[in-house]
């Protein structure tokens, strides 16, 4: 088991006067009782780490935990790594909701091996975001191309059906055409660009670890994006759960299936290790 | 900052329990984990280590489950005490002999350990590796250990007293010169040795290797200072009948007709009785019931509240300071290997007729074994009376009946192993529980029951005739 070394993590619920504690098991101190609850995370039945809340459900009792609850971002980040960890050992329901790093319980504790790389530092909103909207724009580009054409030829239609193409105005047709289409493609353009900048900040929004300095590492054995202050120096994500990547100027974006699973600022490193790392990343996985 | 240790004593069900609690603990001795073995991602290393020294490595397979048994040898690179911990465990054992209590004897001892609960107590220990063989040098080579698993399938969720070692020194610093002086001490000492608890019936023996060798040549029990820690939480189960429900015949649907029918008053008369569910267990209380080590289970309202924080938000065992360093030194040699010290042979006889895991396991499996339930074993039932004897399982019932008699009555044992192997429908155990009363030094009745197996040439005791062979022989021998 990954991250095996993790403090346990407190959360004080001041209004009812319970204390959450996330660890080698999970406790419920509350006001009513001298003895805490206390459950194994082999009787936990489920959980869902949420953007306001976790909510633990445990032999017959439900636990909402509010993120405000948490001393600090640093405790709560704890108590999710916690979470995923007994998640892959116990194997209880998890729900979550999408990541800008790689959730723990793909982690495995393992050896770093030789050629090791290792950087530090936040994601940067707008290389990540710049990452993502250039990723949109490899998905676009042909759309836009496609709306373009259809836009000035229907421009062009319209201007026939309702003046009429004569061989005087012929050449004043095409110009308005293609700019009516280009600029129906930069309103498009500038649209999806507000939308995935908006779709952007909500996962950031939803990530609080995208707020975090991050740690990133880089081996023959896997790789590592996690925040800082939860992560264990022997703990990596294998290649294997790793579909393909893309490199960007700025960054290496992980992908597993259809989603992005790290984003790997370049930044992060020192300049020199920069092709080091691109070849391994190319050695092991497939660049689209 | 100073290691705190506090110490308190619980009553558990009419017993004193003695607990420690260690708060900035230095640490340097202790386990944890070391990740997975190469090429085999299966399999998870634990380390046990003092100071800088890895001591002992533990292979636990099949994803570090607890109900397997682990592959244990002593590690290379052993370079000796550092000064303070040599210091600790020596005061403790002085201390201990002059009479102190525990909790003050091993208060030095306690403060280089990790942060969390231990349980402390005095305990006689087998100076061997559960199978037979001497501890000291029997783990040279990673082998499986019987009894090493942390959830014994034998002993169930029952509390068990651990009892065989394991050495924390190589065998090369055994020197025939301080076993004079032991043996003299042997006899006369409170405390023979300490020991802490590593995995499953084994402990590894901090102090005392040569006394260990001393009560195992003089024949005197070597009594153990153990320390325990306290990290496991625990359910216990009761088995709860689950109520009987009246017959519902959907009354919702019922029409007065229907009722005044004379079929269907029959029909309802008939309807089947309503059959009690079996037993099922079932939880004590929400969550779990409390924290355990191998020898005590604390009930949670037992336990002292700061301890039962400290148990809660603490960590079972946790990477030290100088892991790096540990890493680093499990992959060197030790200059020798193998040590050319050669233990008495006194010694290696006296520990192979000690009781071995087995025996042990099925000691705390069972509570008492009466004639009426040995004959209904053998008359092929694992239930006497409606209760299940040992186990569900017939062939696991009759091996554990065989070791816990083996254990506790020598008479007992041998007329039930002859009653065994005398049965031809018991044949699948014929071969183990032969195995087992091959240990008997020189019993009349074993003796004739197997010279007249061999003898009686019948195919029931073809399992069993290489062994009666051996045994009639090694008597024979013994009586030239």
């Amino acid at each position: 088991m990954a991250f095996r070394d993790l403090k346990s993590a407190r959360a004080s619920d001041d209004k009812r006067g319970n204390t959450y504690v996330f660890g080698g098991v999970f406790a419920v101190y509350e006001l009513s009782s001298d003895v805490p609850a206390v459950y194994s995370w082999e009787q936990v039945k489920s959980a869902a780490v949420m953007r306001r809340d976790i909510t633990i459900t445990a032999g017959n009792r439900t636990f909402t935990v509010s993120n405000k609850m948490f001393g600090s971002e640093e405790e709560l980040l704890r108590a999710i790594a916690i979470i995923e960890c007994r998640q892959k050992e116990f194997g209880f329901g998890y729900a979550h909701e999408q990541r800008m790093i790689p959730m723990k319980l793909l982690y495995e504790e393992r050896s770093m091996g030789k050629n090791v790389y290792k950087g530090e530092g936040l994601l940067d909103e707008g290389d990540t975001a710049a990452a993502f909207i250039m990723l949109l724009n490899i998905k676009l580009v042909k759309l836009l191309w496609l709306i373009a054409i259809l836009i000035a030829l229907i421009v062009m239609g319209i201007l026939h059906f309702t003046i009429g193409i004569t061989r005087d105005n012929f050449l004043y047709f095409i110009p308005i055409s293609l700019a009516a289409g280009g600029i129906t493609v930069l309103l498009v353009y500038i649209i999806t660009h507000a939308i995935a900048r908006a779709r952007f900040k909500s996962l950031a929004d939803g990530d609080i670890a995208s707020r975090q300095p991050i740690t990133f590492v880089v081996s023959h054995q896997g790789f590592a994006a996690c925040e800082s202050s939860t992560y264990e120096s022997r703990d990596l994500v294998p290649w294997e759960v790793v579909d393909y990547f893309v490199e960007s100027d700025k960054m290496f974006i992980l992908y597993k299936g259809k989603l992005p699973l790290a984003y790997i600022p370049k930044k992060a490193f020192e300049k020199k290790m920069v092709s080091g790392i691109a070849d391994i990343i190319a050695l092991h996985l497939e660049q689209r | 900052m100073a290691a705190e240790i506090k110490s308190e004593i619980v009553d558990i069900n009419g017993k004193s329990v003695l607990l420690v609690s260690v708060r900035n603990g230095d640490g340097i001795i202790g386990t944890c984990c070391a990740g997975h073995i190469e090429n085999s991602a299966s399999a998870l290393t634990r380390l046990f280590y003092i100071g800088n020294d890895p001591i002992i490595s533990l292979i636990a397979p099949n994803f570090g489950n607890k109900q397997s048994d682990k592959l244990i040898s002593f590690c290379p690179g052993f370079q000796g005490y550092e000064p303070k911990i040599n210091e600790a465990i020596g005061i403790g054992y002085k201390k201990l002999n002059e009479g102190e209590s525990l909790s003050s004897a091993l208060k030095d001892i306690f403060g280089v350990l990790q942060d969390g609960v231990y349980v402390a107590y005095l305990s006689d220990y087998y100076p061997t590796d559960g199978s037979g063989n001497f501890f000291w040098g029997a783990y040279n080579i990673s082998h499986e250990i019987q009894g090493t698993a942390e959830h014994s399938r034998v002993i169930g969720n029952r509390a068990y007293k651990p009892c065989f070692l394991i050495p924390s020194q190589p065998l090369d610093y055994f020197q025939a010169r301080t076993k004079m002086t032991t043996d003299d001490s042997a006899k006369t000492r409170r405390v023979l040795g300490i020991a802490y608890h590593l995995s499953g019936l084994h402990s590894v023996l901090l102090k005392g290797h040569h006394s260990a060798v001393s009560c195992t040549d003089r024949g005197v029990p070597f009594t153990c200072a153990v320390i325990e820690k306290i990290t496991e939480p625990y359910t216990d189960l009761i088995s709860v009948k689950a109520p009987v429900q009246p017959v519902k015949t959907a009354p919702a649907e019922e029409t007065e007709e229907d009722s005044e029918n004379p079929e269907n008053i029959e029909k309802q008369t008939k309807a089947p009785a309503p059959t009690p569910e079996p037993e099922e267990p079932v939880p004590v209380s929400e969550g779990v019931t409390g924290f355990r080590s191998a020898s005590v289970k604390l009930p949670l309202a037992n336990i002292p509240k700061e301890m039962l924080k400290m148990l809660i938000e603490g960590r079972a065992e946790y990477k030290p300071r100088n892991f790096n360093t540990l890493i680093a030194k499990l992959g060197t040699m030790r200059r020798k290997s193998v040590s050319n010290n050669v233990l008495p042979f006194s010694v290696l006889d006296a520990a192979d007729k000690m009781p071995d895991s087995e025996m042990i396991s099925s000691a705390y499996a069972i509570d008492s074994l009466s004639d009426a339930q040995l004959n209904c074993l053998l008359a092929g039932d694992v239930e006497c009376n409606g209760e299940i004897i040992v186990s569900p399982n017939y062939y696991s019932s009759i091996v554990t009946a065989c070791n816990y008699l083996q254990f506790t009555d020598t008479k007992r044992f041998v007329d039930f192993a002859i009653a065994v192997m005398d049965n031809s429908e018991l044949s699948a155990a014929h071969e183990y529980v032969a195995r087992r009363v091959m240990g008997q030094d020189s019993n009349k009745k074993l003796l004739s029951f197997f010279k007249s197996v061999i003898s009686s040439g019948d195919t029931k005791y073809d399992k069993i005739l290489n062994d009666a062979q051996t045994f009639v022989d090694r008597i024979n021998n013994k009586e030239k």
